[in-house]
């Protein structure tokens, strides 16, 4: 079995994670059994606000929300970054806790005037106010949905707690996962319309020309519904009335769950993938679920005759996948070798549910390797020794400056057969801009 | 209100001063945190990790169970792996919120760890409470005693800089314009403490310069040590011609760490400047501070004195005027790292 330890990076073919089993995953791929490297391919994990979506932005999805975050000053350090580029300037607060406000919990007698201070140095009323709680309550045990009560009643807004521990983060609940929950807290029973439907996960809308929106329509649905794209607080409050909700992205499971015990309102779930194939049956098997015919015979066409031509003109091109990018990327990368790329390395988190993948990928690329950003061993990684045509993921790219990039990590998310031509567009453009020849 | 901050931002934390300092020494760098306090470090106060010079600096990963149960073995066991994966020369444990609310004993620790590794383990003890000064301060503290090597021959026209880490400076090319500006003064060799060497051979330094108050008892270490004398100096770039013009017969209010607003100001009097008073949240060592300094402590502090129009020019990172929406006079921006985290 090839492994290498000591001055190398850690690294494991496919083949042998699938002889290995899911039940035994190397400790060197397993986060809690090493310290963890930090590095900027490893921010993503480290520090997920740093870019793209973290607690403290994903906290901010309700429209007119603003949010008071309680920590220690290092808590709310990343966040000058959201508030310079991100255009959150006017919609963070913060209550920065001393030595005695941790000895003697007296900030929680506080939080409720600092809540009604910022209520009122506003121009316009939030609509509601999110308190961002980390480690440090954590460790204390605040109770801060007792603390929120108390802070509504005081400034006459909503005010609910959400979670920033990533003490956590490997728990039943991690902060990506309760946030979501938080977010749909506010939520109240309503009637039930049959023709509406939530689409769950993202914090940004789906691209504009994903499939799933006709194909919803086609089967009857008149709203569909997305928290990002909420422009009032009275469009995230419809969002109880949906028939059901489809969770796109599976950290979105306790807010469904959330949903279905105190609004009634059901889910089902669909997976981002980039296998053409397995985009068609999941709409089959949704087809299935909802009792309603589903024709993406179109997009199905399309999404194949544009494998067809990247296979054609770059069948054969190297590329590494990384985490920080918005797929799975042991699926992406059967993906890809089906469609004629080598994929040589992978750099990502693994789990026992990526085996369906991986069972797949060993009979495709049996030699690709997969290495952990985490593990310390990656201090000694060099992308030079490793030259690949192509990275996917901005932790790839940090690895492969030479190599042309697709950093696929915007905010507006792919998804379905729209996700795959956007993806082999953006693959095609960055190999041609580095002058990659076609065939 | 005290606590609440309505404009500001947090300000760099100890641990990224800690971090700053340790950096590039050789050693292993272990944040005891959850992930969050090394991902800020990383994606935020150190831009030495973009410019693809590797550091192992490493998050412990801390979790509930961890905090709950204080398994102190665990994380030995992890850190010797690493160390031993990396060859690392000695171990830092740089303290975060965490291991300050259970009560974390770094210096049992530190002695389960190189009794291991039979290599020094040192800690800083920051909570990610304090500033990022703080954190320098307590970084120089732990290394300086446990680095330096014993050196009785003084080597005429070296110079040693402490302080001079990215979250002081005002641009990237500072390191290299204080070492211009000492080689201009007959300095033959400038040591920035930034590498392993540097602190080995402390002792060889004929002279130490201090840019932040961060590093002056480090300095005084030394000089306690080796007999090194210190000169606490701003060795930034001079004011540019149009600020020295705009501050002629202004009163003028100078926002910075201690030692470069001390400087600052000078210069601004020597303009033409009709008054000067300078302020800030940082670090105000009584060796170096100008009277009539004002030590701010809340964001309420800064709105209250200069939130109105009683200083004509005010000089500052630029991210302070978020919180003056009274000011009407001149605000120049003079980038301070450690403040908005850009240059």
């Amino acid at each position: 079995m090839m492994e290498h330890k000591h001055s190398q990076p850690y690294a494991i073919t496919v083949q042998d994670l699938v002889r290995r089993g899911k039940d035994r995953i190397p400790e060197e791929l397993l986060s809690s059994e090493h310290l963890i490297y930090n590095s900027p391919a490893a921010l993503a994990f480290n520090s997920p606000g740093a870019q793209g979506f973290g607690v403290k932005r994903a906290g901010l999805s309700i429209p007119g929300s603003i949010m008071l975050l309680i920590g220690p000053g290092c808590c709310g350090r990343n966040t000058t970054i959201l508030g310079e580029q991100g255009g959150y300037q006017d919609r963070f607060y913060f209550y920065i806790l001393d030595e005695t406000d941790i000895v003697t919990g007296r900030h929680l007698q506080k939080i409720p005037q600092a809540v009604a201070e910022i209520v009122e140095s506003r121009r316009e009323k939030p609509s509601v106010v999110m308190l961002c709680m980390t480690c440090v309550d954590a460790l204390l045990g605040t109770d801060m949905e007792r603390v929120s009560r108390k802070a509504a009643s005081v400034c006459g807004v909503p005010v609910v707690p959400c979670y920033m521990y990533a003490l956590t983060r490997e728990g039943r609940k991690p902060p990506m996962v309760d946030v979501r929950r938080a977010l749909c807290s506010l939520l109240e029973k309503q009637p039930r319309h049959r023709r509406t439907v939530n689409l769950l996960g993202f914090f940004s809308p789906l691209q504009e020309d994903c499939e799933l929106y006709p194909i919803l329509r086609q089967m009857g649905l008149v709203r569909i519904q997305e928290l990002s794209r909420c422009r009032n607080f009275d469009e995230y409050l419809a969002m109880s009335q949906a028939n059901f909700n489809l969770i796109l992205h599976p950290e979105s499971w306790l807010a469904a769950q959330d949903m279905e015990k105190r609004l009634g309102i059901p889910s089902i779930t669909l997976t981002r993938l980039y296998q053409v194939s397995q985009i068609h049956r999941q709409y089959m098997a949704l087809s299935r679920a909802l009792g309603s015919p589903i024709d993406d015979e179109p997009w199905l066409e399309q999404a194949r005759q544009a494998v067809d031509a990247i296979r054609t003109r770059f069948s054969g091109v190297t590329m590494a996948i990384g985490g920080m990018q918005n797929g799975n990327a042991y699926e992406m990368a059967l993906a890809l070798t089906r469609y004629g790329f080598i994929v040589r390395e992978i750099y990502a988190s693994l789990s026992p549910d990526d085996f369906v993948y991986l069972r797949h990928l060993a009979q495709w690329s049996p030699d690709t390797e997969v290495y952990s950003n985490l593990s310390p061993t990656m201090l000694y990684y060099e992308g030079a020794s490793h030259p690949v045509n192509l990275t996917i993921g901005k932790d790839a790219a940090w690895y492969h400056g030479t190599a042309a990039h697709v950093n696929w990590d915007d905010d507006i998310q792919p998804f379905g057969y729209a996700g795959v031509l956007s993806l082999l567009r953006r693959i095609g453009s960055a190999l041609e801009e580095r002058g990659h020849s076609t065939r | 209100m005290k606590g609440l901050w309505k404009y500001i931002s947090p300000f760099a934390p100890d641990q990224s001063g800690a971090a700053a300092v340790l950096y590039g020494l050789g050693g292993i760098v272990v944040i005891c945190d959850a992930g969050g306090c090394a991902g800020n470090i990383c994606g935020f106060d150190e831009p030495r990790w973009f410019s693809g010079r590797k550091s192992a600096v490493f998050s412990a990963g801390l979790r509930d169970m961890d905090a709950i149960l204080g398994r102190d073995d665990l994380l030995v066991r992890k850190v010797c792996a690493a160390a031993e994966t990396v060859g690392a020369a000695f171990v830092a444990l740089v303290g975060t919120p965490v291991p300050a609310v259970i009560g974390t004993d770094f210096k049992a620790l530190c002695r389960m760890i190189s009794r291991k590794l039979n290599v020094p383990a040192l800690s800083v003890p920051t909570t990610g409470i304090g500033y990022y000064d703080a954190g320098m301060k307590a970084a120089y503290e732990a290394l300086l005693p446990a680095l330096t090597q014993e050196e009785s021959v003084v080597e005429q026209g070296r110079a040693g800089v402490l302080g001079a880490v990215p979250l002081e400076l005002a641009d990237p090319d500072e390191q290299q314009v204080i070492a211009e500006t000492l080689q201009r003064e007959g300095w033959k060799k400038t040591t920035f403490f930034d590498c392993r060497e540097d602190y080995e051979q402390a002792g060889r330094n004929e002279r130490n310069f201090v840019v932040s108050p961060a590093a002056l008892k480090g300095a005084h270490y030394l000089y306690e040590r080796f007999g090194t004398p210190y000169e606490i100096r701003y060795l930034g770039r001079p004011l540019p011609g149009d600020v020295r013009n705009a501050v002629k017969g202004q009163r003028v209010l100078v926002i910075h760490q201690q030692i470069a607003a001390d400087a600052i100001a000078e210069e601004v009097l020597r303009a033409g400047a009709s008054f000067v008073q300078t302020a800030g949240w940082f670090l105000a060592d009584p060796s170096c501070i100008r009277p009539g300094h004002i030590r701010l402590k809340e964001e309420d502090d800064w709105c209250q004195l200069a939130d109105n129009d009683a200083f004509d020019v005010i000089l500052g990172d630029i991210y302070f005027k978020r919180a003056l929406p009274h000011f009407t006079g001149l605000y120049i921006d003079m980038p301070h790292f450690a403040v908005s985290g850009r240059y």
